[in-house]
């Protein structure tokens, strides 16, 4: 259920990524939906879920955008891997932590492909800090909007919490 | 015996994020290489863009069918309130249009009105047909001008064409006039080319008759006739119609009819030209 879930989401944030491709081609520069996506599946707390969860966005996300191709792969792969870790040791459930998860990995996810971009280039290229927290705030409120949106539609907690793992 | 899911999943999550970001690296470093030399795409990536092709395709579809909708929908808003726009425009322009026509009309027949009237060095006064009665025998014209304008019975009526006829009727502001056509019409008129003299009496219908003319007068079709200035009336000279048939006829005069040079279906304004009159003791007088 887990995967089916993220599969219909993966499908409505490419969906939404063509859409503002194709009408408003900036929009995409204030809020990042693979974050959202990936944070949403790794507030599960399952780890190997939440890995393969951001490599799917990610490598969608590269492959319909200019970047590196593998960039937002891995960049995704490292924030899921983070938010499912702190998932996997402290619950966090309910809109404000979500929002809280993407505002840190919307930061994570830039600083990561400016890290890369950098080593990958051998270029110097800047670092727009502003644009980073303005990007961050508004993936957050667009998430805890859709966050609000899912538990009024599924009238429940709308994070499936994982299994325990064993280890 | 089946094999658990979870067989397969590797149980150290932190080397497996290693193992991945190693890959997705070399990925990178990959898609790095080819990515300034025209191939811009690796095969995997290509993979993963065929798969999902769909959601674009269908996204773009569905956009730029709205799209079309919508802008054909206020295009064809946009064409309706400019072809009702054009509409009531060309109503407009149509009438100002005919407007413009019927000034154009008026200034021209005025203007050679004027000129023809500035040749009479007589009082004269302009007046318009109110009524036209040209269905019968009798032939009249209604004008609204009269004994107030100075206007009196047997004054000359014309307009820039030639003779109409004699106001034989006054009232203070209204005179009727007899047009040449009528069949109790008179006028002593000559012939342009030969001067030869007759009377021009009306056939009750569109034209008239000249009379009294010798058969042995040269008449030839086309020729112009003129009045004669001689009946007391009409002055001399003006234009009363063209020879359209010139026969001998059963006595010793010639059988001739003319078209007058007025078209009495479109008359609309006149110059009333006040002749002088022959007293009344001087026409009776007899030596």
């Amino acid at each position: 259920m887990r995967w089916l879930r993220f599969a219909i989401g993966l499908l409505l944030a490419l969906t939404l990524h063509s859409l503002l491709d194709s009408f408003y081609p900036n929009a995409l520069a204030f809020f990042n939906p693979y974050v959202i996506l990936v944070v949403y599946y790794a507030m599960g707390g399952n780890l190997v879920g939440a890995i393969f969860a951001g490599i799917a966005a990610g490598l969608v996300q590269d492959a319909y955008s200019g970047a590196i191709f593998g960039l937002h792969a891995f960049s995704l792969t490292v924030i899921a891997y983070i938010v499912a870790y702190i998932n996997s040791r402290l619950v966090l459930r309910g809109t404000l932590p979500f929002g809280a998860c993407l505002f840190g990995g919307s930061i994570v996810n830039d600083l990561v492909m400016f890290i890369m971009v950098n080593i990958l280039l051998k270029q110097k290229i800047e670092m727009f800090e502003q644009e980073m927290i303005v990007k961050a705030i508004f993936t957050a409120l667009f998430g805890m909007l859709v966050y609000q949106l899912l538990t009024l539609f599924l009238r429940e907690e709308p994070i499936e919490a994982a299994r325990r793992p064993a280890y | 015996m089946a094999v658990p899911v979870d067989a397969y999943i590797p149980r150290r999550p932190t080397l497996l994020l290693i193992v991945v970001l190693g890959l997705l690296f070399v990925l990178m470093s990959l898609s790095t290489r080819t990515r300034y030399v025209g191939e811009t795409r690796t095969m995997f990536e290509r993979t993963v863009m065929t798969i999902f092709s769909p959601v674009p395709k269908l996204v773009n579809w569905v956009g730029q069918s709205t799209s079309d909708m919508f802008h054909g929908y206020l295009d064809m808003r946009r064409a309706v309130s400019e072809n009702y726009a054009l509409q009531q425009k060309v109503i407009q322009l149509t009438t100002d249009n005919l407007k413009l026509r019927q000034s154009e009309g008026d200034l021209k027949r005025l203007r050679s009105l004027l000129g023809y009237a500035d040749q009479f060095n007589m009082p004269t006064t302009m007046a318009q047909a109110v009524m036209l009665d040209t269905s019968g025998r009798f032939k009249s014209m209604i004008i609204d001008r009269g004994s107030n304008a100075g206007i009196q019975v047997n004054d000359s009526v014309v307009n820039a064409n030639g003779l109409i006829g004699r106001v034989v009727m006054t009232t203070k502001d209204l005179a009727k006039v007899q047009l040449i056509t009528d069949s109790n019409a008179n006028v002593g008129v000559l012939i342009e080319r030969t001067r030869r003299q007759g009377v021009l009496r009306g056939d009750g219908a569109s034209g008239a008759t000249l009379n009294d003319v010798p058969s042995l007068a040269d008449v030839q079709v086309g020729d112009n006739v003129l009045t004669a200035g001689i009946d007391g009336i009409y002055p001399k000279g003006i234009p009363a119609g063209v020879v359209v048939k010139a026969e001998k006829g059963q006595d010793l005069f010639k059988s001739i009819l003319v078209k007058p040079s007025i078209d009495f279906g479109n008359i609309e304004e006149v110059i009333v030209l006040q002749t002088r009159k022959i007293p009344n003791d001087v026409v009776r007088y007899t030596p």
